[in-house]
């Protein structure tokens, strides 16, 4: 049995942080029921396409974030699709969304709205800012919220500038978080018998987990502006090699199996490197040892060799690494989906094990492929009052 | 109101920031937790605060370890030792959850695997959180965070446009596991309500961050093309960038995603014909002229404060924000107003400010009840009150170096 047997959930979700949060429900066993505009989840218009040129059934992004959920053709723009969603709400335990707050509202949705109709709803809100504050109108999206969440000031380096990471790590930030918070108030409102609202802000989430950074300005005042690229520190950081790059992340307690699996012993007596502050006080001097190290190495042999004298090496993984990856590959990680359109594609998962048959990863739906079936089993709706729903304002 | 995890006890096992970050997140949403450190074998984080070792319990004012790990009991417990592993089990057989976030072999070798915990308590949740999982080729391999984000696939997609693959700024792929942590647990806990059992939950760290990248494998494994990193444009949107503002190192993000946004932020730097100009009217157009953009939106930029470009353009409709330091973020005026920042005062740390609990369940919100705990602080509690130990049984803990009052100094030198 999956841990979310029995649970419905309505995804009114666009791109990227509502739609993650709705597949991990979807993975973990819910049902889960993604509301599109007549013209599809915006995801769907970007690629990568399967052969290159745009087809609203075979963007990566758009299958990746929608595996396991039914599709529902319905336009919130029209009273008529307004009123579906509606009586879709009533019919299930979560509803997540990530429309800026202004905008759910002027659609004629709000918490309020959906707990008149079904009390015991928990609404997963997923946006930058929250729902409330001076800023809670204003409009983002991942550049914007990897920005205000301080991630992007502290990422890149001094001469270049911020940068953010690669992909859309804030809004993914956004639909994991989401979920979490989504799960404990699913929890709570099936022991309470009463759904709530939850505020997720994913500036809220991102500014506290800068490592130290809060802690220490907070504190002890202590703040350094210094962005450091690929080098926390000598030890701590990115080096070319022959075939990739090599990653280091040396401890304490790590440095003697470091260097002997990088085969320099003689470090180990060296005294500009016999304790961790000895090492950050020369660490123009040891970075040049790891530079000159790495590279003629080759990354998977490095690796194999770091690994089994525990030594915290690792090697940059592309996705041509990802997939050939021992490890990933044993573990059953890497699942070979197929899709009617898209056909055959890897999709990592789970996230989490959870039991044997905890997690079910799916395919991503058609475009309203489950728009008849839902409307009319789930809310009842006659042919009729389906055609209006989803038809475009 | 009860909390989400309320009468939900946590045995923490954890060290450094994945696990306690994690644990904390169960703190704040009511669950009882108790971290458990030996005196040979405390937190790292208790060491990492910027405090001299020559003050008084300067491992508990490490504000690093103290952000993490409030809302939770501390407990001082040898598991080397037959009596402490004992009185592990006994304190499991009263809890509903083990997190654990050691090398893959310890809790074996400690016999406190999942078997010998679920015969304690067939109805606990045992969750581990290694780097790479407990099985597979690599499980014993060391991993720490910046580790885990190259292992994910992430370091390959990130970095200015045509450089070398960057790490993130900060150890990500510990916060996202503690993130995690919630939504596993809560997971574990509904199937609890249903059957009635515990399970064995897993959570490599690799495997959850590499779910923030999976599009791009998918892509892979479709097309056969590797991404390069694409700094901070876009696939697809222009403008899509950050921008330099006046002030030293102050910047701007501003990212249009349609024709009626570029027409907004035309507007507000003066230059509404720009939105008619031929090399700007559509976003493949826009795209193809980005770096032209580029250099007339950060014309404008460059003579305002970052804040100041941010209200300005919002108020106008275009998504902007301004790129925050550490400091800004603590006073940042809408993080305030939420309640983002709450004073805290610790009985040997003093008074500070931490972060509230994150997410905002309103009829069942978290809260900071606790101060992280000393070093020991609540070895009575856990000994008296949950394990119904007398004083003479304390005694010998203490005697037999079970238990201390104060951890070994010469640790994590």
């Amino acid at each position: 049995m999956q841990p979310l047997a029995g649970v419905r959930v309505l995804e009114l979700g666009t791109f990227v942080s509502a739609p993650f949060c709705g597949k991990l429900f979807a993975g973990y066993g819910a049902e889960v029921i993604k509301v599109e505009p007549p013209e599809g989840d915006i995801a769907r218009a970007h690629g990568p396409f399967r052969a290159g040129k745009p087809d609203r059934e075979t963007s990566a992004l758009f299958l990746y974030l929608n595996t396991g959920k039914k599709s529902v053709v319905v336009d919130p723009r029209t009273a008529a699709g307004r009123e579906a969603v509606v009586a879709l709400a009533s019919r299930c335990d979560v509803v997540v969304e990530n429309f800026r707050p202004s905008d759910f509202r002027a659609l004629g949705l709000s918490y309020e709205v959906l707990r008149g109709a079904n009390p015991r709803l928990t609404l997963v809100s997923i946006t930058t800012f929250g729902q409330s504050g001076p800023y809670a109108s204003y409009r983002s999206n991942n550049l914007v919220a990897f920005a205000v969440g301080g991630q992007m000031f502290i990422t890149g380096t001094a001469d270049d500038g911020p940068v953010k990471n690669g992909g859309y790590q804030a809004d993914y930030q956004g639909g994991l978080n989401g979920f979490s918070a989504g799960m404990l108030a699913l929890l709570t409102a099936e022991r309470d018998g009463i759904g709530q609202h939850v505020d997720v802000s994913v500036q809220q989430c991102m500014a506290p987990v800068l490592e130290s950074g809060i802690p220490y300005y907070s504190y002890l005042g202590r703040w350094s502006p210094i962005r450091r690229g690929n080098h926390m520190s000598s030890f701590i950081g990115i080096y070319p090699c022959a075939d990739g790059y090599l990653g280091v992340h040396v401890m304490p307690r790590n440095w003697r199996p470091f260097a002997a699996a990088i085969g320099r012993g003689d470090l180990l007596s060296d005294p500009r490197f016999a304790t961790q502050a000895d090492r950050t006080a020369h660490s123009d001097d040891l970075m040049a040892e790891m530079y000159a190290w790495a590279a003629d190495q080759r990354k998977r042999d490095v690796y194999a060799r770091a690994g089994a004298g525990r030594a915290p090496i690792t090697f940059v993984h592309t996705m041509a690494d990802l997939v050939d990856s021992p490890q990933l590959n044993a573990r059953g990680y890497l699942q070979r989906v197929d899709h009617p359109v898209a056909g055959e594609a890897l999709y990592p998962g789970p996230p989490w094990w959870i039991g044997p048959a905890g997690w079910a990863t799916g395919r991503a739906p058609l475009l309203g492929e489950h728009t008849e079936e839902v409307l009319r089993d789930l809310a009842g709706l006659s042919a009729g009052e389906i055609a209006q729903a989803g038809a475009a304002r | 109101m009860r909390a989400p995890l309320e009468g939900v006890r946590v045995v923490d096992l954890t060290m450094v920031w994945a696990g306690p970050f994690g644990t904390r997140l169960l703190g704040d949403y009511g669950a009882e937790v108790i971290k458990v450190e030996a005196p040979g074998q405390w937190d790292l984080l208790r060491a990492l605060g910027l405090i001299p070792r020559e003050e008084p319990r300067w491992y508990n004012r490490s504000a690093y370890f103290n952000h993490n790990n409030r809302n939770k009991y501390g407990l001082a417990l040898n598991l080397g030792q037959p009596a402490g592993r004992d009185l592990l089990l006994r304190l499991c057989a009263v809890s509903d959850i083990l997190v654990e976030n050691y090398r893959a072999d310890v809790m074996d070798n400690l016999g406190l695997g999942y078997e010998a915990v679920r015969t304690a308590n067939p109805r606990l949740i045992y969750v581990s959180m290694p780097g790479h999982g407990k099985t597979g080729p690599e499980k014993d391999f060391v991993a720490y965070g910046s580790n885990v984000e190259q292992l994910a696939g992430l370091v390959s997609l990130s970095g200015y446009e045509g450089g070398e693959p960057l790490k993130t700024g900060f150890s990500y792929g510990d916060p996202m596991a503690g993130t995690a942590l919630v939504a596993a647990v809560a997971l574990a806990l509904r199937q609890r309500r249903l059957t009635d059992e515990g399970q064995y939950v897993e959570l490599a760290q690799r495997e959850n961050l590499g779910m923030f990248v999976g599009e791009h494998l998918v892509d892979f494994s479709m097309t056969g093309e590797l991404r390069p990193p694409l700094g901070n444009r876009h696939p697809h949107f222009a403008p899509h960038n950050r921008y330099r503002a006046a002030g030293e190192d102050a910047w701007v993000a501003v990212a249009c995603e349609d024709e009626e946004q570029f027409r907004a932020l035309c507007g507000v730097i003066g230059q509404p014909e720009l939105a008619d100009d031929g090399r700007f009217t559509t976003n493949a157009a826009r795209k193809a002229n980005e770096v032209a953009l580029d250099a007339i939106i950060e014309a404008w930029t460059a003579a305002r404060g970052h804040y100041e470009a941010m209200h300005l353009l919002q108020r106008a409709g275009v998504p902007a924000g301004a790129v925050l330091t550490i400091p800004e973020l603590m006073a940042d005026p809408h993080l305030r107003t939420r309640g983002q920042w709450v004073r805290q005062t610790h009985a040997d740390a003093g008074t500070w400010e931490v972060e509230a609990p994150p997410w905002l369940l309103e009829r069942t919100p978290g809260s900071v009840r606790l101060p992280a705990p000393g070093f020991a602080e609540h070895n009575d509690y856990v000994f008296r009150e949950l394990l119904g130990l007398g004083a003479e049984e304390i005694d010998a803990l203490y005697a037999a170096g079970v238990t201390a009052d104060e951890p070994q100094p010469d640790l994590h030198r």
